[in-house]
């Protein structure tokens, strides 16, 4: 079988993969679920994928460039956390929920 | 070879696991910790790869620091179950994991097909990669990472502003 | 891990050693803190079970196995029984990741009718290249611990003791790793083996390309360069241990004990195991950083290696471990009473006091420290004129 050999030599193709399957499911985290905050940490998952295919393309390139992004993505991230966060707390104090169907309506 | 395809597929396995947890744990609570136990996966993913340093970074940035944020707030609110964690309609439900899954088969089809183009290594990046990374932060991105202070500051400055906001407990009338 | 067998399995013991060293200097400090806090109130402490009380320790460990399993009724059980492990590993992981002495040669033996061969053991776990990195990392994860304790048990005091707990550990943890920066810039690695290296001799140091040896006399630590970053670098690690003066996710007085609320018998003991071993490790971390490591004046693995290596030259190097070992376990052991000696010394901090302190006085104080520090090394050891 052809297929043992290319299951068992780990490449990047494995890693982006895995990095395919980790940002489909913090896309699907952001579609199906209805909490603002679980939305937010269906980003970040996201985001952390795209992180493992930069590694894993960083890896295969020799190049450091990939490092430099995930540096700078996990900022931007943290950053974004803070806000999402910031943003979910003073909805919580208006509304008392954080179910997102609460608030589609743009009412105060 | 055989250790390090069974130390991935361990890894991976963990990984889509916790990740598929994160979604469908009803307690807002237990997808957070979840999360969290993706994130340490997936540090470890990066030390494998080599990027030790980024590792180290995302088990600070990450584990520790923006999911301890999220457990603290849903804490907070002392979140429990949740009657409707899901969003409504099974057809558009069913629609939209099909295209999450077709996301998911386009990047694998693209990466399959394309992944003959990438140039082979030029030279493996040596043993002290934290070193070169540091220089290349302030040589080649410098903008960049000042551009990083000064949004950061803004961000910084944006949540106090935001969290200020009127209600709840610190109320200012 | 290793190259055969007998390395796999001598690094695996290694790192099960180091955590039973971790486990076992839990009933040490409890009687040294029980004494010592008796020795500073004016009272005689525990000293009826065993010479001077120490068998004591065994019979809090029999009360603390025969004590009832109690779970809270409408908690989260599997989180509530997870706390508590999760307390014991980041400190656990951060240990293995520390050098406790210099590394072990062995020479290639027979054994087995096989030659095996030889071998450089690190007085460590295991080495990751991050070393410094690894161990912030791994200890920032601790305040999971706190948080799972408090919503698995379900219990208001519990909650709000992690509350504070998570709080205070991720604004000191700020300060903290601001002053390891400092640290980091000034030995320029994140190898705590080179690290204790660059601390062995005497103090000298170039400045403006001149070499100063006026204070010569004195050994050549961290604690000169880095007087503040050491300050703030230990205050802050009282915060990190949740000891006093900053014990508040446990203040006993307001919260009845904050998060181990619910806990009795082992899982209570293992709260304990995981504070006295950030305690430890904090110890570990300023010995290492500022006080030298495993060397004093004189005294280093060159100079060891040599006293030993006339009386025995195969076992020289084990020796020479031994006798490092020893030293930097002296030097722990002074942190770990300072940090006892603290406790029942100052009083607790008000919260909003606790997080003032952290925000608006170590943080700030951190980050001069570190900008100071980078702008000093780079003037000063620019090589000017030459």
């Amino acid at each position: 079988m052809p297929g043992i050999e290319a299951l068992m030599h780990i490449g990047i193709k494995h890693y982006l993969f895995l990095s395919a399957i980790l940002f489909s499911f913090g896309m699907l985290a952001v579609l199906l679920r209805r909490n603002v905050i679980v939305m937010l940490m269906g980003i970040e998952l996201m985001l952390n994928a795209v992180n493992l295919s930069f590694i894993a393309f960083a890896k295969e390139s020799g190049s450091l460039s990939g490092h430099i992004m995930v540096f700078f993505v996990m900022t931007i991230a943290a950053a974004e956390a803070g806000v999402g966060l910031a943003l979910a707390v003073a909805i919580y104090k208006k509304f008392h929920e954080l179910n997102i169907r609460f608030f589609e309506h743009l009412r105060g | 070879m055989l250790w390090e395809a069974i130390g991935f597929y361990s890894l991976a396995f963990f990984l889509i696991f916790f990740a598929y947890k994160t979604i469908t744990a009803i307690n807002p609570i237990h997808s957070a910790l979840y999360l969290v136990l993706t994130m340490i996966g997936l540090a470890a993913v990066f030390y494998d790869l080599g990027a030790h340093f980024i590792a180290g970074v995302q088990l600070i940035v990450y584990a520790g620091a923006v999911m301890v944020l999220f457990v603290m707030v849903l804490m907070l609110f002392d979140l429990r179950a949740e009657l409707r964690a899901f969003s409504r309609g099974l057809f558009s439900g069913m629609l939209k994991i099909i295209s999450a899954g077709l996301l998911a088969g386009i990047f694998f089809a693209g990466s399959d097909s394309s992944i003959a183009i990438l140039d082979t290594p030029a030279a493996a990046p040596s043993a002290d990669v934290s070193r070169q990374l540091g220089i290349l932060l302030y040589t080649k991105y410098l903008y960049a990472f000042e551009a990083l202070g000064v949004l950061l500051l803004v961000v910084a400055v944006g949540v106090v502003a935001v969290s200020r906001i009127k209600g709840g407990t610190h109320a200012r009338h | 891990m290793g190259a055969d067998v007998f390395e796999i399995t001598v690094n695996f013991v290694k790192m099960v050693a180091i955590f039973l060293l971790m486990v076992q200097i839990v009933p040490l400090l409890v009687w040294v803190e029980r004494r010592g806090s008796a020795y500073i109130q004016n009272r005689f402490g525990p000293n009826r079970v065993g010479p001077l009380g120490l068998t004591q320790l065994l019979a809090d460990a029999v009360k603390f196995l025969t004590k009832e399993d109690f779970v809270p009724g409408r908690g989260y059980p599997f989180i509530y029984y997870a706390a508590p492990i999760v307390a014991m590993i980041p400190a656990a992981l951060a240990l293995n990741a520390i050098p406790l002495s210099s590394p072990v040669h062995v020479e290639a033996f027979e054994m087995l009718g096989q030659t095996w061969g030889p071998y450089v053991f690190l007085a460590q776990g295991y080495e990751f290249g991050i070393g410094v990195v690894f161990v912030l990392g791994v200890s920032s994860l601790a305040a999971y611990a706190l948080l799972l304790a408090g919503y698995g048990s379900n219990n208001k005091y519990s909650m709000y003791g992690a509350l504070r707990a998570s709080a205070q550990t991720i604004s000191y943890e700020l300060a903290m790793g601001l002053s390891i920066v400092g640290v980091i810039l000034l030995f320029n690695t994140f190898n705590f083996t080179e690290m204790i290296a660059q601390q062995a001799g005497p103090l000298v140091f170039s400045l403006f390309g001149h070499k100063v040896e006026a204070l010569s006399f004195l050994p050549n630590w961290g604690i000169f360069y880095q007087p503040l970053g050491a300050i703030i670098l230990f205050a802050a690690m009282f915060a990190e241990a949740n000891r006093l003066p900053f014990d508040l996710p446990e203040a006993e007085g307001e919260l009845v004990a904050g998060y181990h609320t619910e806990y009795s018998g082992f899982k209570f003991n293992m709260f304990f195991i995981g504070e006295y071993g950030h305690m430890f490790v904090a110890s570990l971390l300023m010995v290492i950083f500022y006080f030298g490591g495993y060397t004093l004046p004189g005294v280093n693995p060159e100079t060891v290696g040599k006293w030993f290596a006339d009386f025995s030259p195969t076992k020289a190097s084990l020796l020479t471990a031994l006798v490092l070992h020893g030293v930097l376990m002296a030097k722990v052991v002074f942190f770990l009473w300072i940090f006892i000696w603290v406790r029942w010394t100052l009083p607790r901090f008000r919260y909003d006091q606790l997080m003032d302190l952290g925000w608006r006085t170590m943080l700030p104080w951190a980050l001069a420290n570190t900008i100071l520090t980078a702008i000093f090394i780079l003037i000063a050891r620019h090589p000017w004129g030459s």
